[in-house]
């Protein structure tokens, strides 16, 4: 259990919670990145089977980057904030655990990145996902989106930034499950006890099996 | 048999995405042009069919690569001919409209892909593209190395100016 300025997060029985409060976007700052990564290290060592991963409030999941600090980046410093990311993202990722988002408002631009990188995700009613990189003349979700929807319906997403509601969120296979926002948090609990219930080192083999399944053959075996 | 080119089934040019709008049958060269196209949408009458592709092989292989093995396979394999719903199900269109409203639907895409500012949208086209063929680790440096050049660009200024002054951006592709 802990927590910082923007992150809080606990051990429920063999499930961990993060919850991202930075009102009223939950935009991901630096305490986010850390927090997230403290979070995961003491879950690691608490032996948590599964994790959950939501943001405060009914409005947003995680608004992505701040515009302001995205605004301050210069040549020298936009690799080191690329880094950061980079970081918190590949730690959920590799975390041995699945990790369940419970979208319960807008994933956009980094948000959606974050919410992409989890393992599982179900949503709210009011889930709302954006690749909205490309409205703000970037790109973010490009290589997640790629990966988890094949070509056809990843180009339209990214190439447009348009809003993915709830329900056609659910209709591609990004939310596995579409429930009311009252519902949303015993909906994910559900979905992390069910994972905790399994064999922990089949479900971490799995995890690390499907994350490399659509990888090229190559002869580099640290990648 | 490769069927005439079909007033059904037209390429429309948005900036630098191509869009396949489909409004009855495509089959043939006309399913070629659609696989290859960034964006699909269809009316609802629209019915597609790989029957009488000029390269069934290359068709296979860049279906697999829009909608997965499973889907492809249901495709090529399955010789039925598929409807918009089933269609808008495979992923193999993102939207579907009814057909009177699809000349309005056309024109709103095409609007909002030529309101984005060009080149990230050109830069998000090839990395989507390329994605395919690199490790993750690979694919994440090539989406920084397009980040780290778009973040310096004049379009991005703007959008980010126009989001603090609640206002509507204009990009040059600067």
């Amino acid at each position: 259990m802990g927590s910082n300025a923007h992150t809080r997060w606990w051990a429920d029985g063999p499930v961990g919670v993060i919850v991202l409060d930075n009102p009223p976007m939950n935009v991901l700052s630096d305490d986010n990145r850390r927090g997230i990564r403290a979070a995961l290290d003491e879950f690691r060592e608490g032996g948590a089977r599964a994790v959950v991963l939501t943001g405060a409030g009914e409005r947003a999941f995680c608004g992505g980057a701040d515009l302001k600090e995205e605004e301050e980046l210069t040549t020298e410093t936009v690799g080191r904030f690329l880094q950061r990311g980079d970081e918190t993202f590949r730690a959920l990722r590799e975390y041995e655990r699945p990790v369940v988002a419970a979208v319960n408002g807008w994933a956009m631009g980094g948000g959606l990145v974050l919410a992409l990188w989890c393992d599982v995700r179900v949503g709210s009613t009011r889930a709302k996902l954006g690749a909205v990189g490309v409205k703000v003349g970037l790109m973010a979700s490009n290589v997640q989106l790629s990966r988890l929807l094949f070509e056809g319906p990843a180009r339209d997403l990214l190439l447009t930034g348009r809003t993915v509601e709830a329900e056609e969120a659910h209709r591609l296979g990004l939310l596995s499950a579409v429930v009311p926002p009252d519902a949303l948090m015993d909906e994910a609990l559900g979905w992390a006890r069910e994972i905790a219930a399994g064999p922990p080192e089949t479900v971490a083999a799995l995890k690390r099996a499907i994350n490399t399944a659509l990888d090229p053959v190559v002869a580099d075996a640290s990648r | 048999m490769t069927p005439e080119k079909s007033p059904d089934v037209r390429m429309v040019a948005a900036a630098a995405i191509t869009v396949a709008v489909v409004t009855g049958a495509c089959a043939g060269a006309d399913f070629e042009s659609v696989i290859d196209a960034d964006v699909r949408i269809a009316a609802g009458g629209a019915t597609f069919s790989p029957a009488g592709v000029r390269d069934p092989v290359g068709c296979a292989r860049r279906l697999t690569r829009l909608l997965g093995e499973a889907r492809a396979k249901e495709i090529m394999l399955g010789g039925r001919t598929v409807s918009a719903a089933d269609a808008l199900r495979l992923g193999l269109v993102t939207r579907v409209v009814p057909a009177p409203e699809i000349g309005e639907a056309v024109s709103a895409l095409e609007a909002g892909l030529r309101a984005l500012p060009p080149l990230a949208l050109r830069a998000v086209r090839d990395a989507v593209h390329a994605t395919r063929d690199l490790t993750p680790r690979e694919a994440l440096a090539l989406e920084h190395e397009h980040f780290r050049r778009l973040i310096a660009t004049r379009d991005h200024k703007a959008a980010v100016a126009a989001f603090f002054g609640g206002r509507e951006p204009t990009f040059t592709g600067q």
